[in-house]
């Protein structure tokens, strides 16, 4: 009987607490609720400096705005998913519950939104995705509360697989992180590589979200001597990969290319000279020379005194989204299926051409996807504009939203 | 380690009794939706803590390896619910049934050694479990397994927070009063007295290493029937379920709890979570708390909270 | 290398002190950031090799004697326990100070670049780590094997009460040779960043892979961690290229077998 003695003291702390805790959730009525903007990304571990960025890119509109929205008062609530799904889900539902925020920004990692996404469906909570960019999210798993304004994994390697069969050669050796956005890159890749008449000769896989060492896999590269290899890394696995690819004598046997987030600017100062001569496929470079790029980048280095990536521009498009959104509704966050419409319609002009969703997936359609080379530019690496596709749309297959 | 164990009862437990379970019952109505996760996830753990008091507050095993069985559990009700069939099956009896055949393979093995080689050894078994779903592309490799529907029963809608709560309290109360039954059972008793002298137990005659195997299998089974709930709770299962710091939590739970009372380690499972969610809330070291609590509790009061409570209480008595 | 540096300390602790430390791993995590704090103030790696592995050497002892003392006579499942929350603690405090980012020191200028060893390059710095780590071994063996000091912690590995007995102040021991484990690990721990970069979860991570090298060479013995860290490095390193599924589960299977079937390991010695 002690055991039930015990309970009761263990569920009477519980709703005790349950009590409290449900009760900071109110506000006094009155003045305009401030906009709550819940951001899921990673301050930590791989993919940190990605967080940061995207921060950065979303912190700089709204402080152009002066931190308020149609009236309201806009306040960040950063959360450390730390790349870590199981990590990711319980922050997200805290956000969701506890913080009761209108907009959810983020993940990072295609694993981390993988896992939320029920959460966020079930919970009609707007979640606007400024990274991840699981295939699925725009496929059979979309949902009509989540908008993505960064890329779907396919978008930057499924015209680069035709491009590389007819500019660089037919045989490649891929190489990818074991997770969603690992998969789904390659996958792109080999589709439109093998249509062009291009042989996939090895592919692996390597340990994520840690992995220190490329070493047995650059081993089993040199011994392959294909004549691409094509990879997707990211932030410091980025920098590593790169690296020891230059160290171990690779980068003049086996022409490497990959999708761009393997050399983008957040990454590109690290990688040093290992990076010349990389050929990836992105949907922005610095260096491109539309006016809303450059007015961007003035304002990037004038703020945070270093040049933006793509990333921080994923984190400014998010941002401007919801100022459109908010700017259509009045402010009004209640009602969502006025809210999801006014998404829906979003169109300005961004660093990276013009910015509209497309119905069908609420997938960002990506003006261009452009072919770019590292090389010395003013003393300084950039991604070099060599060639470019236009109007790149995921094709959304399984995607029943109402287009 | 010894622990203490609880004998005694009052009649002011048997009247509050009722009312405990009536309390946690009834949160979805009186409290958030957010409050009502954390008691969810309480009651979840709560399973999963009690099972590891069998084996490490009766039996006397310090296994490092429970959290293969709560994961396998995960696991399989992730494939079956998703791949087979949203149903009650897949949502209860599969689990179960794979996490008593693992624990009777694991069980078997382990039981072999004792003391520092057992904890490695259970150690190592888990690990090989994380290693399989951390490798496997078709268990969803480090991304786990999304999606997870709840199971469809009759006249139950379980998307439904509270019909969902209610299902969970269901299962917590029937793992609370099995274990109470076992506990108190000739077979708890020779459990008990295989923990406090295992050469006199074999001296009298006791098959130990079956009585061991015994609480071992039923303990793996209520750990995999409360990873199964995870799995339905989360709507995602990940390798993490399966890794060895994940054994290491709910030893925590049931030493800050109080091992060997049952209802010790669910108090720190509440506690544990408790203080993860709440508290990273107002601050950011909750881990340094919770680490620096472990390690007193262990010096200072190796009982646990409840014997802490318990020896406020008797004295008056 | 680096899991031999770990797993010396470890198996010395266990052989000596009868503790498993699962916070062996944070140790390496704490050497590793104490080494980048050296190397920020000093801008000096030798000295970061000097200096992390003593401070956190002398944390290992004030934890030996505050902690792990009063716990002797309860059994090894509270030691291992006790161990077990320092991990927490540890961790915290690491994000506490340094906050949650990978930090990365590169090599001494001495050791960057690359070196022709016949056919393929190698980068200097792994060369090195090759090197010192043999070198450590080396002078740790000489330790056990040639000095006074060293006969006498292999007494007290061997039997403790009758080192006690033989007049040998063993509490004073135990705490030595646990601040020397740690130190070891926190050796490694500094000798590691200019390779893996150092996150708050690094003592996990590398926590398991110690046990098995330990468990593999032989709980308590200098050459068996030797063994057993160069078998898991070599199974690690063609495993993740030939056999990327598999390897992980087939390692663990491995410490699992030899814990079921000779539990001394490859050159250990039966417990008392």
């Amino acid at each position: 009987m002690e055991l039930t003695r015990r309970k009761f003291l263990g569920g009477a702390a519980i709703a005790a607490a349950g009590a409290v805790v449900g009760r900071r959730v109110r506000r006094a009525g009155g003045a305009p609720a401030p906009l709550k903007i819940g951001l899921l990304l990673p301050y930590s571990n791989v993919y940190a400096v990605l967080g940061e960025s995207i921060t950065d890119g979303l912190s700089l509109v709204f402080e152009r705005e002066g931190w308020s929205v149609a009236g309201r008062r806009v306040e960040l609530i950063k959360e450390d998913d730390e790349v870590n799904p199981q990590i990711g889900l319980r922050k997200v539902k805290k956000l969701i519950e506890s913080d009761g925020v209108d907009f959810l920004v983020g993940p990072v990692s295609s694993g981390v939104l993988a896992a939320i996404r029920d959460t966020v469906h079930q919970a009609r909570r707007i979640l606007i995705v400024a990274n991840a960019g699981n295939d699925e999210i725009s496929r059979d798993r979309c949902s009509r509360y989540i908008f993505r304004a960064s890329f779907s994994n396919w978008q930057p390697n499924s015209p680069m697989g035709g491009w590389v069969a007819a500019h660089v050669a037919k045989e490649a050796y891929l190489v990818a992180p074991k997770y969603a956005a690992g998969f789904d890159m390659m996958r792109a890749f080999k589709e439109t590589f093998g249509a062009a008449g291009g042989t996939v000769v090895g592919e692996d896989y390597t340990p994520f979200p840690v992995n220190e060492d490329f070493a047995p896999f650059l081993t089993k590269i040199k011994q392959a001597a294909p004549k691409v290899v094509y990879a997707f890394f990211s932030g410091s696995q980025a920098v590593r990969f790169v690296r020891q690819y230059d160290e171990f004598g690779l980068r003049g046997r086996s022409r490497l290319c990959g999708a761009g987030f393997l050399t983008e600017t957040d990454v590109l100062p690290a990688e040093g000279s290992a990076a010349l001569g990389i050929i990836t496929g992105h949907f922005y470079s610095t260096l491109l020379e539309n006016r809303t790029n450059q007015a961007f980048l003035r304002e990037f280095r004038d703020k945070y005194k270093r040049t933006p990536d793509g990333f921080a521009v994923q984190g400014y498009d998010t941002a401007q989204v919801i100022v459109h959104a908010l700017t259509a509704t009045g402010g009004d966050t209640r009602d969502r299926d006025r809210l999801v419409d006014a998404l829906r319609s979003v169109e300005f002009d961004s660093p990276r051409g013009r910015f509209r969703f497309d119905p069908k997936t609420q997938n960002v359609i990506q003006p261009f996807i452009y072919v770019r080379e590292v090389r010395e530019v003013g003393g300084e690496l950039a991604n070099v504009v060599i060639d470019r596709i236009a109007n790149v749309k995921d094709p959304g297959t399984g995607c029943t939203l109402p287009g | 380690m010894r622990f203490a164990r609880s004998s005694k009862g009052a009649w002011a437990a048997r009247l509050l009794g009722p009312g405990a379970l009536l309390a946690v019952a009834a949160l979805p109505w009186i409290a958030g939706s957010y409050p009502v996760k954390l008691a969810q996830e309480i009651l979840i753990w709560g399973i999963f803590a009690m099972s590891l008091d069998l084996l490490m507050g009766y039996a006397g095993m310090l296994s490092f390896g429970h959290s293969a069985f709560f994961g396998l559990g995960g696991y399989v009700a992730a494939l079956a619910l998703r791949g087979w069939s949203p149903s009650l099956a897949s949502a209860l009896v599969l689990p179960a049934v794979a996490a008593a055949v693992a624990g009777l393979v694991v069980g078997y093995l382990s039981i072999r050694v004792s003391g520092v080689y057992f904890i490695m050894l259970t150690l190592a078994f888990s690990q090989m479990f994380y290693a399989a779903a951390f490798n496997a592309a078709w268990l969803g490799a480090s991304d786990g397994i999304p999606g997870i529907p709840r199971p469809r029963l009759p006249g139950l809608d379980l998307d439904r927070t509270e019909v969902f709560h209610l299902y969970v309290v269901a299962f917590f109360v029937a793992t609370a009063v099995v274990l109470a039954r076992v506990v108190r059972s000739p077979f708890g008793r020779v459990l008990r007295g295989i923990e406090d002298n295992e050469r006199r137990m074999v001296a009298v005659g006791y098959a130990i290493d079956r009585f061991k195997l015994a609480a071992f299998v039923v303990a793996a089974t209520l750990a995999g029937i409360a990873g199964s709930l995870e799995a339905q709770f989360n709507g995602y299962i990940s390798p993490e379920a399966l890794f060895w710091t994940t054994s290491g939590e709910v030893l925590l739970m049931v030493i800050i709890g109080g091992a060997g009372t049952l209802a010790g380690p669910v108090l720190g499972a509440a506690a544990f979570i408790g203080l993860q969610s709440l508290m990273s809330s107002y601050t950011e070291h909750w881990m340094l708390i919770l680490g620096a609590a472990f390690i007193a509790f262990v010096l200072w009061a190796p009982e646990g909270l409840l014997g802490l409570v318990r020896r406020e209480t008797e004295r008056g008595t | 290398m680096l899991l031999f540096l770990l797993s010396v300390g470890l198996t010395l602790i266990f052989g000596m002190l009868g503790v498993v430390n699962l916070a062996h791993g944070s140790f390496y995590a704490l050497g590793a950031y104490a080494g980048i704090a050296v190397v920020a103030f000093t801008q000096n790696f030798w000295l970061a090799l000097c200096l992390g592995p003593l401070v956190v050497g002398g944390v290992g002892a004030a934890i030996e004697r505050s902690c792990l003392r009063p716990l002797y006579g309860r059994g090894a499942n509270a030691q291992v326990l006790l161990t077990f929350g320092f991990i927490y603690l540890f961790d915290d405090l690491i994000r506490w100070i340094w906050g949650a980012h990978v930090r990365t020191v590169p090599p001494p200028r001495a050791l960057a670049g690359a070196v022709m060893l016949g056919p393929t390059r190698f980068p200097a710095y792994r060369l090195f780590v090759i090197l010192f780590g043999l070198g450590v071994a080396l002078l740790l063996w000489l330790l056990l094997e040639r000095t006074r000091i060293g006969a006498v912690v292999r007494a007290g590995v061997w039997d403790a009460e009758m080192a006690a007995g033989l007049g040998v102040n063993v509490a004073r021991v135990f705490t030595a040779v646990f601040a020397g484990g740690t130190g070891l690990a926190a050796l490694a721990g500094v000798v590691a960043v200019p390779i893996q970069a150092a996150y708050p979860g690094m003592g996990v991570e590398i926590l398991v892979r110690t046990l098995i090298v330990v468990v593999i060479g032989g709980l308590g013995s200098l050459p068996g961690s030797l063994a057993g860290s160069l078998i898991l490095g070599q199974a690690e390193t063609f495993g993740k290229a030939w056999l990327p599924d598999s390897s992980m589960f087939i390692i663990y299977g491995a410490m699992a077998a030899v814990l079921l079937l000779r539990p001394t390991g490859l050159c250990g010695r039966a417990l008392r």
